[in-house]
């Protein structure tokens, strides 16, 4: 029997029952919908967070104060018995002349603007912050480079933050008021960014010497360690732990994050989740399959005398086998097709109704899916059909089991 | 037809086909331990995160310096040019039906005894913070009712530290060093677990004043108000933020209470558990067409018996029920044989993580039972109305 002929009998097979194959396709469809649904939703959850830490490069080293002996948990919160200073950034300066360094402090402020006000964070930093953090500069210029402790009173908006108190006038220029102080506006950078719940388009940034004044302190909340020229990163984190224990006399209280290989971490964990639910989402492909195996037992008992002749006429087993799986890969291979279909159209959906959750289906995902679809047609075919193609030709002709 | 016989009648149509009732309640089955698992799943992160929230005490307002809409924003850790102080403290306390106001002023150092150190949480606090977050003692007895001012340096551990720091040996009485600070051990906590990633017992309690001078800090990070059951939160709420704004000049802090966040966390909780749910409805979805389809077949198949039993009498209704009845028992038979294997499930994942909160409650799995049944009743109706409309004269003459 050529190929063409066992198509068509499989054609004709399953077209003679169209309502039991449109609902065995119709199952097979949701199944694999499902399970691409559900992929898609994972990968879009570990694209966004990963977006949310693409800003912060695969070179950078975060250092906080305070450190933690149970390691795993949450990275050391709040204060600690000796701070990160400036002093110590400049001995770090000093000692690492090849690798830029940016402070932070943070503050949680009233922004004023003739009548508008706004409570935003502030972030107290120096010009070397744009290059850490990826900013753009809409307009103006950046935070002007003067020593660190130098408090100036000038400010650069975030772009949402410029837009929120100035509306469409050019904020260059003028003076804001951050708690009692005035600043005045220099620029206007642009980020997409977020960080610490905010996004850093709605914050402004002001020179980190101003910052410590302000809020009458000398910690930093954070110091970023951008590595040049591919420097290889856990051998410069040994270095800066080495270079802050011998300036805290012999003691090692900060900590040293690598976002980058949180991030990988994080990735991890995510395609173990995403993975989990997708097993989930494939027992809904077992019922299918399930639903198959029973609709082919039935299907071979009432086409008894059909395969009873085939036998008569000199089919092997082989070929009555061979009839049976072709017409179902057929039935799960459309199914799956029509899932893929449905599935992809939904996705795209919610592209449109959802812009800030992309979701996406990964190209391997889709071929999984497919192949598990025709892997459960075969696999819960073959019993009923080997059962059939067993059958002894004279028995089956009389129409009895 | 009497019920006994109609029901004999229908358990013989179903052990006639037998493996295609067992695959078809297999199909159903699958699709109701999965529902079962996933809410029980969902059910049981809902609960363990509720208690882990509520666990110290719901009745709590607590107060951030700076102002903030976002709830995700970490307000305490973020300076603020002006800060809450432990007179504010002092200050809130004198509010009718509060019974606590907690400081807190929390960081991180090493602590030493002896030649052994730990780098540990420290939290600055004062003598209501036992009683008002209910954590229990273990020996002695927490920081003592001082003026903040003239706080004696006294230290409550907690229960890793004290092992750590002294294990086994007693730990009262003992000094402790925090940088250059001598402080006296006069208590320790008993075990607490784990809060949202952080350790609760690796953790060491002194006055918060003390804390403000070894953290370099004049502000406090957070003031925790505690109040009894005769005022609404609301009105507590309006009186701290109106007293507050009056005494600092404006509203410079932010206010939450513990109830309005359990609330809306339990309202984010539950749709998550929902979603979760709705997975496992895909499955059972799938089984439901799958008995439809049985149902179907065997409305075709049974032609002959059907004109029969209306050749002799039997009503239309009684076709109807006798083939209702097929479908639901189907699934019903589905909805045991599911719950048989989400008891394996559950002992099996109970086994590899006996971490995992896996909620069951016996009025869920009647629910179940009774959906599964519901489920074959829905999708047998198709079939069983096509089967009470046949004409009696042409069924028969299909033989």
């Amino acid at each position: 029997m050529r190929l063409s002929d066992c198509l068509a009998f499989a054609h004709q097979a399953l077209t003679r029952h169209r309502g039991r194959s449109s609902l065995q396709l119709l199952a097979v469809a949701a199944a694999v919908c499902s399970v691409l649904l559900l992929t898609a939703l994972g990968e879009g959850a570990r694209r966004y967070v990963a977006a949310e830490f693409a800003f912060l490069g695969k070179d950078l080293l975060v250092m906080l104060p305070g450190r933690k002996q149970t390691t795993g948990g949450l990275p050391p919160l709040g204060a600690s018995l000796r701070d990160i200073t400036l002093e110590d950034m400049a001995f770090l300066a000093r000692q690492l002349p090849r690798v830029r360094l940016a402070p932070l402090v943070v503050g949680n402020s009233q922004i004023r603007q003739g009548a508008r006000s706004r409570h935003r964070p502030v972030l107290g930093t120096t010009m070397t912050f744009f290059t850490t953090h990826k900013l753009r500069l809409v307009a103006g210029s950046p935070l002007p480079d003067v020593p660190a402790t130098q408090a100036t009173p000038v400010c650069v908006l975030g772009a949402g933050l410029a837009q929120e108190l100035f509306a469409a006038r050019s904020p260059l220029g003028q003076w804001i008021r951050i708690d009692d102080r005035r600043f005045r506006v220099l620029g206007v950078f642009h980020s997409a960014s977020s960080n610490l719940g905010w996004q850093l388009d709605d914050s402004l940034l002001i020179p980190v010497g101003s910052a410590l004044a302000l809020y009458d302190t000398q910690a930093l909340f954070r110091l970023f360690i951008q590595a040049r020229d591919g420097q290889p990163l856990s051998p410069l984190a040994q270095r800066l732990e080495q270079l802050m224990r011998q300036r805290h006399q012999g003691n090692l209280d900060v900590t040293l994050l690598q976002p980058d290989a949180m991030l990988a971490t994080f990735s991890d964990i995510m395609a173990t989740l995403t993975l989990a639910v997708v097993g989930i989402g494939a027992i809904s492909l077992l019922v299918a399959g399930i639903l198959l195996m029973n609709l082919s037992l039935v299907s071979a008992r009432q086409r008894t005398a059909e395969i009873g002749l085939l036998k008569a006429l000199g089919a092997p087993a082989r070929l009555i086998l061979q009839l049976l799986l072709t017409e179902a890969l057929l039935l799960t291979g459309l199914g799956g097709l029509l899932g893929l279909a449905v599935g992809y159209g939904l996705v795209t959906l919610s592209g449109w109704v959802y812009p800030g959750f992309p979701l996406a289906i990964p190209p391997w995902a889709a071929l999984a899916a497919l192949a598990c679809a025709l892997g459960t047609g075969l696999l819960f075919a073959w019993l009923p059909a080997a059962r059939a193609a067993r059958l002894p030709a004279v028995a089956s002709l009389r129409g009895r089991l | 037809m009497r019920p006994q016989d109609g029901l004999a009648w229908v358990l013989k149509a179903l052990s006639r086909s037998g493996s295609r009732t067992l695959l078809s309640a297999l199909g159903i089955a699958i699709g109701i331990a999965a529902v079962v698992t996933l809410t029980g799943i969902g059910e049981g992160l809902r609960g363990y995160l509720l208690e882990s929230f509520s666990q110290f005490g719901s009745r709590v307002i607590a107060i951030t310096p700076g102002v903030s809409d976002n709830p995700a924003s970490p307000n305490g850790l973020l300076a603020s040019s002006r800060p809450l102080r432990l007179e504010d403290g002092d200050w809130l306390r004198r509010l009718p039906h509060v019974q606590a106001v907690i400081p807190v002023i929390s960081g991180t150092g090493q602590v030493k005894a002896g030649r052994l150190s730990r780098d540990t949480s420290i939290l600055g606090t004062n003598h209501e913070a036992a009683a008002g977050w209910r954590f229990t003692l273990a020996q002695g007895h927490f920081l003592p009712d001082e003026p903040a001012q003239q706080a004696r340096p006294l230290a409550v551990l907690g229960h890793t530290l004290a092992q750590e720091l002294f294990a086994g040996q007693p730990a009262l009485g003992a000094q402790v060093r925090i940088g250059s600070w001598r402080f006296r051990v006069v208590g320790v906590m008993a075990p607490k677990g784990q809060f949202l990633g952080f350790d609760l017992d690796d953790m060491i309690f002194i006055p918060a004043g003390l804390a403000q001078n070894l953290f370099n800090r004049e502000g406090l990070m957070e003031l925790d108000v505690i109040y009894d059951a005769q005022i609404p939160t609301q009105v507590l709420l309006g009186q701290i933020d109106q007293r507050l704004t009056q005494r600092h000049g404006r509203r410079d802090f932010t206010l939450y209470s513990q109830e309005d966040m359990l609330g809306s966390l339990d309202k984010i909780l539950g749709i998550l558990s929902l979603a979760i749910g709705s997975l496992g409805t895909v499955s059972l979805l799938i089984g439901a067409v799958g008995i439809f389809t049985i149902m179907t077949i065997a409305q075709q198949e049974r032609l002959t018996e059907i004109g029969l039993l209306r050749a002799l009498g039997a009503s239309p209704g009684l076709i109807l029920s006798l083939f209702l009845a097929e479908a639901s028992l189907l699934a019903l038979l589905g909805g045991l044989l599911g719950l048989l294997l989400w008891g394996l499930l559950a002992l099996i994942l109970h086994g590899l993580w006996p971490g995992l909160p896996l909620d069951w409650q016996l009025h869920y799995l009647l629910a179940a039972l009774g959906f599964s049944a519901l489920v074959g009743l829905t999708a047998g109706l198709l079939p069983a109305v096509r089967a009470m409309a046949l004409d009696p004269v042409a069924a028969l003459r299909d033989e």
